[in-house]
């Protein structure tokens, strides 16, 4: 099947031949070209299958992970078609600072008036520069967030690109192509680029033309344009699977609009309420909007813009609910990508939950202005769940999470505790009315293996219903082919990812886009710290030189050693000791992060504080967490990599770090969250601190100038320290003598020999994620002979842990020799190079 | 009878010790005296190939692992 798929790729990059582009990208510009391309020999037998077995699902997915990746690529802008060659340009002696006249822009001419406009742009990646020190840098940067990424926006220069994914966004939000021209045209200090403009147009055309909604149950493809609609239906994938509702006609119905739709806790709901009590003794408010009347009055409330298309005529035609993600794959390849619909107050089919927010909710305006294009955190979600009112879904990365949503639920909406379900290993209870809220996590989901009775009951139930709302919490976590599973098993109407961080080390970001949709909104740090909604943070990385013993050890270790060895550095564990001392004098809450296991507990049993790791009991863990945030004799928390994400501590104010997963940015930034929440923020003159104690001349210093790079983007400026004003005068440090500071190393050697503990696989402070075995009682037939070794029955260690343990002490101290003699001429021959 | 080496006093960052003492160790052709943590007596006709090594070797300590076995 794949390479049937190639051919008509080809078959439609050779119709497009005659056009100038060598490329056989799928451009929206030569729509009319594709009902010629029908050379599409594939029925695509497997599609139809209904009972679709696993492995087809295998490959369908990896196909459409394959296509997702295609279709990213083809519609990057540094694709050529965009761009015409510039004629030769003119080379002088500033040439070589601009990449050899590659970056030379000077082709563009400045408007007359340039300086009273804030934007630069360059025309070959879309990156558009705004000068933040403008007067009229506020309403440009307003525009630019809804039709381009931020890309890094520090104090004075921000940089954000335009890509097709914020085009969709920008289009799905209501914006069109000549909005975006002409204002990207007044803040522009030069004139558009031809590039850009083909590029936006394009891709605003294309996108959001066809429609996928779900009405009474049945999904229509719906769109404002009969002439494209005709044109699916003749293609031959998606032809045949309309379902004939007795005439040829495409049905014809009146747009859903705005009007009417009031966001609860915003300014306008206070105004809204006021009317509904006016006309008391009708129907509940929300499901009316056909009520023109009482539409209007909201309206006028609303002050939204979009009643003008009101009376847009729309036309659409049924399609099977098994056939939907064949059309949407087939319309990603016409280049018309789907936009899902949910017209949620027409939906009478689905029982309306009874929940709203509490009256006191007031939801803070950067909240509101992420909920108007739907994204953002906890709250969001909530808020969301109250507009649509439908049975919701909420998915999230751990069981302790699934508490936390809860509880937020609760605390937030006034919707009754009966209705709101938790679907986790030890709980599987069903809400009892025809609706609800469930909360469940990705891995109880997504789950293969054999499931217990009920949770397979309560999986049928998830599976079996539709759902208004599908809330996917932490969205940068889960890989994309998580996403697939959990969206193709569980049927709903509109799916809503939020995340603090988006941000994934493999880029597979992309793939959320066409997975859920496009990223809606971003919030930005520097400004929400300004406005106190998060707190402030000092940032700053502090250089530890190693002590002459351990850089000496450092050089002739392996790359295991070294990370314990840079780790253990007793000048850092003074300076960490050092900061813990200054930070609790102050009165701070402090969160001391390590990804080594073994350090870290060396560190918390040093400094006699409270460490929670992965070998930390359960019931421990709960105690300690408690003690931290309410006993004043306990200021201090060390936390494995576990704590990283799905932990609230608004106590903690500062956050030492002393040693890290690599290179990794979304831990860093997810560990600065830690303290962004800060219960004292609003306090005047409030900061909190983020330390990163660093181990001088190792590799340490790589990946810390790594790890930064996202915060940097934000604006965070990271202060070095390379001396703590007076650590030396300090009295009572660890490891004051040389004779301390070696022990620490043979004991430390030690236990690299020993072995080091593996490193904390579980990500979850509380729940067991997927791997671990409930251990049980089994079952088996079998004679007594057996059992007792009469039959060929032999005994096998099953514990991966105690045969990795037999093979270390199995191992000769002869070999061990050999291989650290060959490990010490390997760095021989390295030095003599 | 007393011996007589042409040495160089060198004063260093602890860590830079350490790669020096290091580079000693494969065959034992630099250090005449080690003094304290931050000085070292060389000999003095092997300076510049000291100096060199140092040098490559310093370029190699920050980066990770993988890097350094991409420039082997």
């Amino acid at each position: 099947m794949p390479p049937k798929r190639k051919a008509a790729t080809a078959a439609k990059g050779a119709s497009k031949a005659g056009k100038s582009s060598a490329l056989s990208t799928p451009g929206p510009g030569t729509p009319r070209s594709l009902e010629g391309s029908d050379q599409v020999s594939t029925p695509a037998d497997e599609d139809f299958d209904p009972d679709t077995l696993p492995e087809d699902q295998k490959k369908r997915d990896e196909e459409l992970g394959k296509a997702a990746d295609e279709f990213v690529q083809d519609w990057d802008l540094s694709s050529r078609r965009f761009h015409k060659t510039v004629g030769t340009k003119h080379v002088d002696s500033a040439t070589r600072y601009f990449g050899m006249g590659k970056r030379d822009y000077s082709y563009l001419a400045l408007k007359p008036d340039h300086h009273n406009r804030p934007l630069w742009i360059d025309p070959d990646k879309g990156v558009i520069v705004l000068e933040r020190f403008h007067p009229l840098a506020e309403a440009a940067a307003d525009f630019l967030v809804t039709i381009a990424e931020p890309k890094s926006r520090p104090t004075f220069l921000h940089e954000y690109s335009i890509t097709t994914h914020s085009l969709y966004a920008a289009v799905s939000v209501g914006l069109n192509r000549q909005d975006i021209i002409n204002s990207l045209e007044r803040f522009l200090k030069t004139p558009l680029p031809e590039g850009i403009r083909l590029f936006i147009e394009s891709c605003t055309d294309s996108y959001g033309k066809v429609k996928l909604v779900l009405k009474d149950n049945k999904y229509f493809v719906e769109s404002v344009d009969a002439a494209l609609l005709q044109k699916l239906l003749k293609d031959e994938v998606i032809g045949p699977l309309r379902i004939q509702t007795g005439s040829d006609e495409l049905t014809k119905s009146h747009a859903p609009t705005m009007a009417g739709l009031v966001i609860q806790g915003t300014k306008d709901a206070a105004g809204a309420q006021q009317a509904a009590a006016l006309q008391q003794g009708e129907k509940a408010p929300a499901a009316q909007t056909e009520n023109t009347a009482e539409a209007d009055v909201y309206a006028v409330l609303n002050q939204d813009d979009d009643d003008d298309d009101e009376q847009d005529v729309v036309h659409a035609f049924q399609i099977p609910d098994s056939a939907v993600e064949i059309v949407q794959k087939r319309c990603l390849e016409l280049s018309y990508p789907i936009l899902e619909e949910y017209d949620f107050r027409n939906d009478k089919a689905n029982a309306t939950l009874d929940i709203d927010l509490r009256p006191n909710t007031q939801i803070r305006p950067y909240q509101e202005k992420s909920l108007s294009k739907m994204f953002g955190k906890t709250l969001v979600g909530v808020t969301a769940a109250c507009t649509i009112k439908k049975g919701v879904v909420v998915l999230c990365t751990s069981s302790m999470s699934v508490y936390q949503w809860r509880n937020e639920f609760l605390k937030w909406s006034n919707i009754d505790p009966k209705d709101i379900a938790v679907f986790t290993s030890d709980n599987k209870k069903q809400f009892e009315r025809s609706t609800g809220i469930i909360v469940t996590t990705y891995s109880m989901v997504t789950n293969n293996r054999e499931r217990a009775h009920d949770s397979k009951k309560m999986m049928d139930f998830l599976q079996g219903r539709e759902w208004g709302l599908m809330l996917l919490d932490e969205v940068h976590v889960a890989p994309a082919d998580v996403f697939r599973r959990v969206i193709s098993s569980i049927k709903s109407h509109a799916k809503l990812g939020l995340t603090a961080t988006l941000l994934r080390e493999d880029d597979k970001i992309s793939h959320l886009n066409f997975l859920i949709g496009p990223k809606l909104y971003e919030a930005n740090w520097m400004e929400l710290s300004q406005q106190g909604h998060i707190a402030k943070v000092q940032c700053a990385e502090v250089w530890c030189p190693m002590t002459p013993e351990f850089y000496d050890e450092y050089l002739r270790s392996n790359a295991r050693a070294r990370r314990t060895l840079y780790a253990m550095n007793p000048n850092k564990f003074q300076a960490c000791q050092y900061l813990i001392r200054y930070h609790e004098a102050r009165g701070d809450k402090i969160i001391v992060f390590s990804d080594e296991v073994w350090p870290l507990i060396q560190y918390a049993s040093t400094l006699n504080c409270l460490a929670i790791h992965g070998g930390t009991a359960q019931a421990g863990r709960q105690f300690i967490l408690d003690q931290f945030q309410h006993n004043p004799t306990y200021n201090t928390l060390f936390l494995s990599k576990i704590g990283d994400t799905s932990l609230d501590l608004p106590e903690a104010t500062v956050l030492i770090q002393i040693s890290s997963h690599f290179g990794s940015r979304r831990q860093e930034a997810q560990r600065l969250g830690r303290i962004l929440r800060a219960k004292r923020r609003n306090d005047e003159g409030f900061n909190a601190f983020f330390y990163s104690l660093v181990s001088k001349d190792t590799q340490e210093m790589y990946y810390s100038a790594k790890r930064q790079a996202f915060l940097v983007d934000q604006g965070y400026a990271f202060k070095v320290i390379t001396h703590l004003a007076n650590i030396e005068n300090t009295p009572n440090l660890v490891f004051p003598t040389a004779q301390a500071r070696r022990e620490l190393l043979q004991q430390t050697l030690l236990q690299i020999e020993k072995g080091l503990p593996d490193d904390d696989k579980t990500d979850d402070l509380f729940g067991k994620t997927g791997s671990r075995k409930k251990g049980g009682v089994r079952r088996v037939a079998g004679t007594l002979g057996e059992l007792s070794g009469g039959q060929d029955m032999a005994y096998m260690e099953q514990s991966s842990k105690a045969i990795k343990q037999k093979r270390k002490t199995e191992r000769n101290p002869f070999f061990n020799k050999l291989s650290r003699e060959k490990e010490k001429a390997r760095i021989a021959a390295r030095n003599a190079q | 009878m007393p011996r007589a080496i042409r040495g160089v006093l060198i004063e260093c960052e602890p860590a830079i010790k350490a790669i020096i003492v290091m580079l000693d160790r494969a065959n034992n052709n630099f250090i005449v005296e080690d003094l304290d943590d931050t000085h070292l007596v060389v000999q003095e006709s092997m300076l510049t190939l000291l100096k060199q090594q140092l040098d490559t070797e310093l370029k190699g300590t920050q980066l990770p692992d993988e890097l350094l076995d991409d420039s082997e």
